[in-house]
């Protein structure tokens, strides 16, 4: 019973939202799930913010390397929790939204949680520059190829691509980089682009039924799949 | 705003718009459909007839059953005033009004000029409704006719996508025949993955070197295939692990995937007969938020200097972040996404790229069991199927669109109509 | 205030910055706000959007005043919210050894309605979808389209063609099917290549945010 429940109720919920796409009555059963997987998700929230609690509990306890900075993770935690859930500081008391502008938790959210978010997004320039360095030593001729193209959108998304070729005649302006750039785009880049997508698809069809027919079940713990 | 056929004749306009701008009641309720009768809804009773600035009705005003839902919608169509015009439109608005088993009317809703449908969404079955819409100027209402009673009706099944849950079927069957096929003892061929035949090596490789391996699902919930698909392999991958005696980590941004990844890598270990080596502490949850999870994910990987990192699942801008990170540390990568716009940062970053549907393939492909392998052909079927259509599809409708051969451009047709999803 | 949220902002966004050169105790303390202050702020998202306002008032809906202070009739309750409720607190039950094996129903269920649901959903969007559009007329309706347009017609469906050829599994890549995945592989590399291309740019605006940021509102260099 404790293999087979799990395996019915997957069988059993897969078949009616797959069947719930043709037959009408069945259609707000998508909506229905999708509220059921929030609620489950709270109640996992229980879980994970547990468990995030007992990993910096037990680092402190344990005077574990860098214990020092997870009484600045419980803090911070704490403090969101007490600000969030008591509406400490909120402008228009218990029964208003913990984001309302004045807030300690929007607050903290603006002058903490946004120059990290930024910051973080911003590191992406550094690591986009660093991972083109390595995919421009074009080692072979895959390489060359996507070389090649990223050069050509980049160039051709900048006023220096125009000025590299605005001196091509309008008779082979298809030359012209920004020409180029929107040709590789609607063309090539659009047929890779479907490849994968109907892939992906397929990929997806088979890999749900294989998962819905019980044939994969690693998941659930079950290890005689 | 659909073409009023009134405005196609100049001169009848002109004459209206004498009558109406001279002896403004002119127009109103004087229009009556055949079956329905007119509603003498009293315009702006405090404003004296010879004030108001009374607008033409629309006409035309239909009322249908949605088709194929659970009867729980009507569309109203209707064609706009003559007076709502793109310039100096004396129509400020519409007001749908709806009547419920013959009892008082009701305003549904209001719209803006120009508006000449609406879908309302809020009628039940079993009660029969009739609707009729309200021109607006600026201190007067002239009401349409009203529509026949109707009531709407439940479809059982929505005839619109036969032709998807046919081809769903068709591949479905495709897929589970030979799943059946293999399962019979049939040897069926599969090439070889360079990213999911490293697997093994890359696992042997954090052994000998003695550090642990990093799995990362992706950053979305257990509601997106990919992150399924991710949990799938982690059940191959960790049952290998288990064998070797790797140390893993599994850092997750998402409660519900970590409750699935310890019930996933446990069975693994139980599986290879250490249930011991087992800790909860394996896979730990950091936080929902994208870049937190990446900061923290970050750290472990510069601290802990993992020999092996699978980058497997949905991943949206810190793809790269956490690609270059682990190049960084040395680590052999193995990343795969569905995700097009993630690719080419691993394929730049990783050592081993899966691409969209290799990441849905691999747990079967890792797994060598044959029922698993079969759905690998059934996906073989789907592409074949793709390819044939989209050969005829190209071939016929380029021949017939140049020889205009009916009978080609009607393959065409079929063809267009049977990859429809309207 | 104003001052004190400036000079933070620039110390959480060098802390963030210094990890670039190596790992390091600032990066450290930075890492610790960013990961407790996020946990911390999506827990009380999650309690007061999802637990309180869909689960909590959907079966017990608030009453509500009219204008007149009079009690007005609140929604109905919904009461297939507590199927949620209760597949919610199945899940719970991890924290009970003895039982814990019944956590694994919520699980089943997710993982059965998302890969029902998704099944059919990747397979109209992904799959048809795409397949219609790529049955196009080579030469242009009426045959009267540009040669730059018929080239690009005709690589776009040998592209997809070639494209689908590489992803054959139980075909190897030999002979004539090979030189077919080869073309397909060329094709999927100005993809990745031009996705690359195209989100360099963006990348780097998000930097230059970062740098006003830094040299404008806080050092007041950039005016």
């Amino acid at each position: 019973m404790k293999r087979q429940v799990p395996i019915i109720i997957t069988f059993l919920i897969g078949m009616i939202m797959i069947f719930s796409f043709f037959i009408p009555p069945l259609e707000g059963l998508e909506q229905t799930c999708s509220l059921f997987f929030d609620v489950i998700a709270v109640f996992a929230f229980f879980l994970g913010g547990g468990n995030l609690m007992r990993i910096h509990v037990n680092k402190l306890r344990r005077r574990k390397k860098d214990w020092g900075f997870s009484i600045v993770t419980l803090g911070g935690f704490f403090i969101m929790l007490a600000a969030g859930l008591l509406k400490i500081g909120n402008p228009g008391g218990i029964a208003a939204s913990p984001t309302t502008e004045g807030s300690l938790l929007q607050e903290i959210f603006t002058y903490v949680f946004l120059p990290l978010q930024s910051t973080m997004y911003a590191l992406l320039a550094f690591f986009v520059a660093s991972a083109s360095y390595r995919a421009f030593r074009a080692k072979n001729r895959e390489a060359t190829i996507l070389l090649i193209a990223a050069f050509v959108i980049l160039l051709g998304r900048t006023p220096f691509g125009m000025l590299l070729t605005g001196w091509i005649p309008e008779s082979f302006s298809v030359l012209q980089v920004p020409n180029m750039a929107i040709w590789i785009m609607n063309s090539p880049n659009l047929a890779g682009q479907r490849a994968i997508m109907i892939g992906i698809g397929l990929g997806v069809i088979s890999m749900s039924l294989r998962l819905i027919l019980g044939i994969e079940r690693t998941y659930l713990g079950d290890e005689s799949a | 705003m659909s073409s009023h056929p009134m405005t196609s004749r100049p001169l009848y306009f002109i004459i209206l718009s004498f009558l109406f701008t001279f002896f403004p009641s002119c127009g109103g309720s004087s229009i009556a459909l055949a079956q329905a009768e007119p509603i003498d809804i009293a315009t702006t009773q405090m404003i004296p007839d010879s004030e108001q600035v009374v607008v033409e009705p629309v006409t035309s005003l239909i009322a249908a059953d949605h088709k194929y839902d659970d009867g729980g919608m009507i569309d109203l169509s209707w064609v706009p005033s003559i007076d709502d015009q793109l310039v100096a439109s004396r129509v400020i608005g519409y007001k749908v009004y709806r009547i419920e088993d013959e009892g008082e009317p009701e305003m549904i809703s209001e719209l803006a000029p120009g508006s000449n449908t609406y879908n309302d969404q809020s009628v039940e079955r079993g009660k029969l409704y009739s609707y009729f819409v309200s021109t607006l100027s600026i201190n007067a209402e002239t009401p349409s006719v009203r529509t026949a009673p109707i009531e709407p009706q439940r479809e059982w099944l929505n005839y619109e996508l036969l032709n998807v849950l046919i081809m769903a079927l068709v591949l479905g069957g495709a897929v589970i025949y030979f799943i059946e096929t293999a399962r019979r003892g049939k040897k069926l061929f599969v090439r070889k993955i360079a990213g999911l035949e490293a697997v093994d090596e890359a696992i042997g490789r954090a052994t000998e070197m003695g550090r642990p391996i990093l799995f990362i699902p992706g950053i979305l919930d257990m509601d997106d295939v990919q992150t399924l698909a991710a949990l799938t392999i982690l059940g191959r991958v960790a049952r290998i692990i288990a064998d070797y005696d790797t140390k893993i980590f599994m850092p997750v941004s998402r409660s519900l995937v970590m409750t699935a990844g310890r019930e996933t890598i446990k069975a693994s270990y139980q599986a290879a007969g250490r249930p011991d080596a087992y800790s909860d502490d394996m896979v730990t949850y950091i936080t929902d938020e994208q870049f937190g999870y990446v900061a923290a994910v970050d750290g472990i990987m510069v601290r802990e200097k993992p020999a092996t990192c699978f980058l497997l699942g949905a991943f949206f801008a810190e793809s790269l972040i956490l690609a270059e990170t682990g190049n960084s540390v040395g680590a052999i990568q193995i990343a795969g996404t569905a995700r097009p716009a993630q690719l080419p940062f691993f394929i730049a970053a990783c050592d081993f790229t899966l691409i969209g549907e290799e990441l849905f393939a691999a747990s079967a492909y890792l797994s060598g069991e044959p029922k698993q392998m079969g759905s690998l052909k059934g996906q073989d079927v789907g592409k074949a199927i793709a390819m044939a259509a989209i050969l005829i599809g190209i071939l016929t409708v380029t021949i017939g669109d140049a020889w205009n051969v009916e009978w080609i451009q009607n393959i065409t047709t079929g063809l267009v109509d049977v990859f429809s999803t309207r | 205030m104003e001052h004190f949220a400036l000079w933070l902002g620039g110390f959480l966004t060098l802390g963030i910055f210094s990890f670039l050169y190596k790992d390091n105790p600032w990066y450290k303390l930075t890492e610790a706000i960013y990961v407790g202050i996020s946990a911390g702020y999506f827990v009380v998202v999650y309690f007061w959007d999802n637990f309180y306002s869909k689960f909590w008032v959907g079966v017990f809906p608030h009453k509500r005043l009219n204008e007149a202070g009079e009690l007005v009739a609140g929604v109905e309750p919904d009461y297939w919210l507590i199927i949620g409720g209760v597949l919610g607190l199945l899940m719970l039950m991890r924290l009970l050894p003895k039982v814990g094996w019944i956590s694994r129903w919520p699980l089943a269920f997710i993982v059965g309605a998302t890969a029902g649901l998704w099944l059919i959903n990747y397979f109209a969007s992904f799959v048809m979808v795409q397949i219609q559009n790529t049955v196009t007329p080579l030469f242009g309706a009426d045959y009267n389209a540009s040669l730059f347009v018929i080239v690009g017609n005709i690589v776009v469906a040998v592209g997809t063609f070639t494209g689908l050829i590489y992803f054959f599994f139980s075909k190897e890549h030999k002979g004539a099917f090979g030189s077919a995945a080869r073309v397909g592989i060329f094709f999927l590399m100005i993809t990745f290549g031009a996705s690359f291309g195209y989100t360099v740019m963006s990348r780097m605006s998000l930097l230059i945010g970062r740098i006003d940021f830094l040299f404008g509102d806080w050092l007041g260099m950039i005016r």
